[in-house]
């Protein structure tokens, strides 16, 4: 009794009013209604739904490297997140898999395994690490899964070496070489010193670049550093007297190391200094420090906005908001930290391009693998929002891809400013495979 | 040939003299505690990321030389007591604790400070011309330092009381307790001041190598040899063998690719082993 009296009187009234069948159907009809329209305003991806397509990523995050696994991840992260935004894949939603190499082959290849036999996934993407693919390469193999290529150099994976499951869609040494050798042979001087990182890096890119000049009747010496080099003295002062270029290949401190004891040295002063923009990207000219200032780099896309072509501002403009970069090449809060802005974009461009090979060939799941395979290195996109850095051509024979390189040189306030835009065309190289009857 | 052999000799001089700054707080404390400290490196390298953010606030990098290697000390101390002190004569358990410090300390200062290596400018920028190349004066300052150090200590071991305690306690420990030597309070302090040498080792070498979380990992294996070269325990030889190791390397390179010259130094210490195992100037 006691209970009774407490009840609120409108509760009472509601408890005990009958409820007609005309009251419930209409209550019904409001109720679902709203919760279809709620449903549709907040996600694109309804009940009943295809199942996701799963995508593996994996990056260097951590042990070494991390400035461009932090970056690469960042950006694949979010190109996933604007694509499910967007409706996704052929209405399927993307669900992202992401993991860490820790930059170790043998723990990259189980992060590969984990990935397609526990995850499940259909495709993946990432890391920049040569050690780290090879090592994955018996696995997409096996498992027929299309490996997109994060950032790896080494040019043999779409050469000798390929497999009809990888997929590259950034420049490599090769390519570095054949599209900016000839500009430094005609700008900087025909006899070259390579002073490269001990390991397949330095020695493909001395490789590539020396066989050039040398066919084109130049000079060149190598010298090669262990991979980690602190003191660079013994290295630089065997630089023979009569180089007129430099160009030096190192990754992460050991390429803050040789910039600055180049200047130590007043080697600076005789002779100019080239490299590829991987040596110090994700690490920033500020950083490096005053020494970098005169220094040549080839870039695979421009690091500062007022340096990227102005027919591509439309594009590059919401892709470096979306991503947290300003126009200087910095995190957006926190500008000590530089953009791998060369390489990142991979991670950017592969998403578009799964859905381009999707929508075209009607791909549901692995069985149609080899189409689709065959569909995204056919593709040849137009600078657009999902390809921020120009036209972007693939080729059906060897999977790689080819986009506009760029020469900048660090003038003294450390800003990279573009001398020259090489076209992809001038990248182009015969290919060494045919992948195509190996699907 | 007489320039490149002069810049190689002098360069060789400066990095031995470093190193044997390095390696001088690895011997401390695998000499007097029996300790085979894996994190000396990851100290050497936190010593370096302290002074980078000491500089960032002060602007001074002397002002870092000496707060730094204080701060690394203050670690030193909380290691030693808190995960050391139950352990201290038991080198191999003292391997995998170390190693475990080590690799928390890098993936802590990877999360805080960032995996892009940093630089920490030199306050003496100045280069003199040597023959035809010229060498940075900041060199031969960090030469002179760590040789004004390494001399400090060794007066400081030989003419104070704590030294003397310390060496006492090296010498016979249980004789040490018996005469009232407050043995905890000399471990502590040792592994404190060993801490403090590598800290202050990074601060100087970050003016020429960059700052970064995997910085100490090489540093650690040639710090190792030296003290395996020298002898455990003995400081002169650490600092003989240091010099001595850099200047096969520099002098070799000359002849042969510098990293075979490399190889050089690590035939010298196999040699060393083989005739003297326990080291050149140990006992």
């Amino acid at each position: 009794m006691e209970a009774k009296k407490r009840k609120p009187k409108k509760a009472q009234g509601l408890l005990t009013k009958k409820v007609s069948r005309r009251d419930f159907l209409k209550t019904t009809a409001v109720g679902a209604a709203g919760l279809t329209l709620g449903s549709m305003a907040f996600t694109p991806f309804t009940y009943g739904a295809e199942p996701p397509i799963k995508i593996g990523m994996f990056n260097e995050y951590t042990v070494f490297a991390t400035e461009y696994g932090y970056w690469m991840g960042k950006v694949g992260r979010t190109a996933i997140a604007k694509m499910n935004e967007e409706g996704g894949i052929a209405g399927r939603e993307i669900e992202l898999f992401d993991y860490d190499t820790k930059c170790k082959p043998a723990w990259g290849a189980s992060m590969f395994k984990k990935m397609i036999l526990e995850d499940k996934v259909d495709m993946i993407m990432g890391s920049i690490h040569s050690g780290v693919h090879k090592a994955c390469f018996p696995l997409a193999e096996q498992y027929k899964t299309p490996f997109f290529s994060g950032g790896a150099m080494t040019y043999e994976f779409t050469g000798k070496d390929a497999i009809p499951y990888y997929i590259r869609n950034h420049s490599h040494a090769r390519s570095q070489a054949v599209a900016g050798w000839k500009w430094g042979f005609d700008n900087l001087g025909k006899k070259w010193t390579f002073l490269v990182a001990d390991y397949a890096w330095g020695h493909s890119l001395a490789r590539e670049f020396g066989s050039r000049i040398r066919a084109a009747g130049g000079k060149t010496q190598e010298i090669r550093a262990p991979f980690a080099t602190a003191d660079f003295v013994p290295f630089l002062q065997k630089v023979d007297h009569d180089t007129e270029v430099l160009f030096t290949v190192f990754l992460g401190s050991a390429s803050l190391a040789v910039l600055r004891q180049t200047v130590e040295l007043g080697l600076h002063k005789r002779l100019k200094r080239f490299t590829v923009i991987c040596t110090t990207e994700g690490i920033g000219q500020k950083v490096v420090g005053k020494e970098s200032a005169g220094a040549y780099y080839i870039e695979y896309h421009p690091r500062h906005l007022d340096q990227v072509p102005k027919e591509l501002h439309p594009y590059e403009i919401p892709y470096r908001k979306a991503c947290g970069v300003d126009d200087d090449g910095n995190e957006v809060g926190n500008p000590k930290v530089a953009i791998a802005g060369s390489h990142m974009w991979s991670m950017w461009v592969y998403p578009y391009m799964i859905k381009q090979g999707i929508e075209q060939t009607g791909w549901k799941n692995s069985k149609k693998n080899a189409d689709l395979i065959k569909a995204i290195c056919s593709l040849k996109l137009k600078a657009g929002p999902w390809c921020p850095v120009g036209d972007l051509d693939m080729r059906e024979q060897d999977h790689q891809g080819f986009a506009d390189f760029y020469i900048s040189r660090v003038e003294p306030d450390l800003k990279l400013k573009v001398l020259a835009r090489i076209p992809k065309e001038k990248a182009i190289y015969e290919p060494e495979v045919d992948l195509r009857k190996k699907l | 040939m007489i320039s490149n052999l002069a810049v190689a000799i002098l360069n060789g001089i400066v990095w031995g003299l470093m190193m044997a700054l390095i390696a001088l707080g690895l011997n401390m404390i695998c000499g007097l505690l029996y300790i085979i400290n894996m994190a000396h490196g990851a100290l050497y390298m936190l010593g370096a990321v302290v002074a980078w953010y000491l500089i960032e606030l002060t602007g001074n990098f002397w002002i870092a030389l000496i707060i730094a290697p204080l701060c690394v000390g203050v670690i030193g101390i909380l290691m030693e007591k808190g995960l050391l002190r139950t352990i201290e004569d038991k080198p191999i358990m003292t391997i995998i604790c170390t190693f475990g410090v080590m690799l928390a300390v890098q993936e802590l200062v990877l999360i805080v400070f960032g995996g892009s290596p940093r630089r920490i400018d030199a306050p003496i920028t100045y280069c003199f011309p040597l023959f035809q190349l010229q060498y940075p004066l900041m060199r031969v300052v960090i030469a002179a330092i760590s040789g004004l150090v390494m001399a400090g200590l060794w007066f400081f071991l030989r003419k104070a009381k704590y030294g003397l305690w310390m060496r006492a306690v090296v010498q016979d420990r249980e004789m040490a307790v018996a005469i009232g030597i407050p043995v905890t309070k000399v471990y502590m302090w040792t592994f404190a001041l060993g801490s403090a040498l590598a800290a202050f080792s990074g601060v100087l070498a970050a003016t020429i190598v960059s700052v970064e979380f995997m910085m100490g990992r090489e540093v650690l294996i040639m710090a190792f040899i030296i003290v395996i070269v020298g002898g455990m325990g003995n400081l002169e030889g650490s600092v003989l063998a240091a010099i001595m190791i850099s200047l096969i390397q520099g002098v070799g390179s000359l002849f042969v690719p510098p990293s075979i010259a490399m190889v050089f130094a690590l035939a010298f210490m196999i040699l060393v082993l083989l005739i003297r195992p326990q080291g050149l100037f140990g006992e």
